[in-house]
């Protein structure tokens, strides 16, 4: 593979795509010889969502509205209903 | 007039340099630093200046500086605004450290190589035409050029240490849970950590005891001890080196002599023990990492569609990002989740207690830092050799410890990394093993 940064177009995508699937399923078979040695159970469960506590940031309206891809003078704008 | 004098310094190597080596991806405006540089130095002649008076740092792209641009270096997050400081970012400047810009860095630190920045590769300082490592190229690479005298960057799986080693600085992982991630535009939730670069140990130390500690924003994060930082140049007596058996690891000859020479040299010296250790299903260390990798990612990447901020992850990532999440997204379907991610939950634990079982018997372990010498820029490589890159950094990200990146030599001109990876929790222990060897 070459590792510099380059658009990737449709065709490209599906290729990434299979090569991505066919790694994976190459690791599960490696993973998978060594199931008898490794106890059920043995893992720790993962939360994905980072449990965030304290007190919330403030953020600066301007940085807020400069980042919205999409907005007006005073609001981002998005797709009803669709977040 | 110390910050100043030395903001000067590092503006001059930015400016002489910079344009080849592309460190930097953002420098703050030169009439602030000089401004923000006397008010420090005001500070320390009024005896009340912070730890890291006098001390310019640079950040990784991917560490939130309220003001900013935190890219990742994507075209993705290429306008972005950083909304607020990152834990680590607001511990730095209470304690007066002077930020001077954002580093460059693999694609969402996506690579190991420096080249997968959309904004072009960082070169290599030392060697021209190779790589320099990666995934926080940019922030080694300043630091080796003395473009500032610390930096952050972060590590998932190596991003620290890898190219800490091939542009020869030092480059901590601290144990997981000990800095707080609250800030930090997450690659692999359950493995990153931020960590300092540095060109001497006494620096490493510094900027990691200002870092640690617990957050309340970061739910895993916990309140580790404060390293002694006068007892780090201290020898320490009576350790016993657990020296990795690299059996049935593709590890270059080379790289597998230097390090054993140097770790008889400095045993013998210091009298301390070697003993050889084997970590059961170290081979394994990369089919379980990327599984693990490739679903938290492609969960994390969820929120960049493309509406609050920045740009589609899909339509704007280059090849290595779009793998990991075209990748996430085949195996986080109901009916491979068993099969790639569970397996793999299961043979990181499997190490965790391997390396947890050795540490009951040796004071650290230590290995190269990577298996082979870096590669030219733009050469092509097979991905499961690309991956197999951090095949013995993985292993302490997997377990939780803490690991190090120190250099210890060169082949053929090129640095070379020792790591040492001590138990979790044990930096103190760590840092002064370190400071043993370049002492």
């Amino acid at each position: 593979m070459d590792l510099l940064w380059h658009k990737v177009s449709e065709e490209e995508k599906e290729e990434i795509k299979k090569q991505a699937k066919r790694i994976m399923a190459d690791f599960s078979k490696k993973l998978d010889a060594v199931r008898g040695e490794i106890k059920e159970g043995g893992k720790d469960e993962v939360n994905f969502g980072r449990e965030e506590g304290g007190k919330p940031v403030e953020i600066d309206r301007e940085i807020l509205l400069g980042n919205a891809p999409i907005k007006n003078k005073d609001f981002i704008i998005a797709e009803k209903g669709e977040w | 007039m110390v910050t100043t004098e030395r903001l000067k310094t590092c503006l001059a190597n930015i400016k002489k340099r910079d344009k080849e080596i592309n460190a930097f991806l953002e420098l703050r405006p030169e009439k602030e630093l000089l401004e923000d540089a006397k008010r420090i130095d005001e500070k320390i002649k009024e005896k009340k200046a912070g730890r890291l008076a006098g001390k310019i740092i640079a950040i990784k792209a991917n560490i939130n500086v309220e003001g900013m641009n935190a890219s990742c270096a994507s075209r993705v997050l290429e306008n972005y605004k950083a909304p607020y400081d990152a834990n680590v970012i607001s511990r730095i400047k209470e304690e007066d450290g002077l930020i001077i810009g954002i580093t460059n860095m693999d694609e969402f630190a996506c690579g190991f190589s420096g080249e997968t920045s959309a904004f072009g590769p960082t070169k290599n300082p030392i060697k021209k035409g190779l790589i320099p490592g990666g995934s926080s190229s940019g922030s080694a690479a300043a630091v080796l050029a003395e473009f500032c005298d610390m930096a952050l960057g972060s590590d998932t799986g190596g991003s620290i240490r890898n190219p800490a080693s091939i542009c020869g600085v030092i480059g901590l992982k601290p144990s997981y849970g000990s800095v707080s991630r609250y800030g930090l535009i997450d690659l692999s939730m359950s493995l990153d950590q931020i960590g300092p670069l540095a060109r001497t140990v006494e620096d490493i130390a510094l900027l990691f005891n200002v870092i640690q500690g617990k957050d309340d924003k970061d739910s895993v994060s916990i309140n580790s001890k404060k390293l002694e930082i006068n007892e780090i140049t201290k020898i320490p007596k009576e350790i016993k080196i657990g020296f990795l058996n690299l059996d049935g690891l593709k590890v270059d000859n080379r790289i597998k002599n230097l390090i054993d020479n140097k770790v008889k040299e400095i045993s013998k010296k210091n009298g301390w023990k070697i003993k050889d250790i084997k970590i059961k299903h170290l081979d394994l260390a990369v089919e379980t990492y990327y599984p693990l990798v490739y679903v938290e990612f492609y969960s994390a990447t969820r929120r960049f569609d493309g509406r609050k901020y920045g740009r589609k992850i899909e339509d704007f990532a280059g090849p290595e990002v779009l793998r990991r999440v075209l990748g996430g997204s085949e195996i986080t379907k109901a009916e491979y989740k068993g099969r790639y991610y569970n397996s793999a939950l299961k043979v990181k634990k499997f190490i965790e207690e391997e390396f947890s079982k050795n540490f009951k018997d040796v004071d650290c372990v230590i290995s190269p830092t990577l298996p082979r010498l870096p590669w030219k820029i733009g050469e092509k490589i097979s991905v499961e050799d690309g991956y197999a890159t951090d095949i013995l950094t993985i292993p302490s990200n997997l377990a939780g410890n803490c690991a190090i990146s120190i250099p210890t030599g060169k082949i053929d001109g090129i640095p070379v990394g020792l790591q040492i990876i001590c138990d979790k929790l044990q930096e103190q222990k760590l840092l002064q093993i370190a400071n043993s060897f370049l002492s």
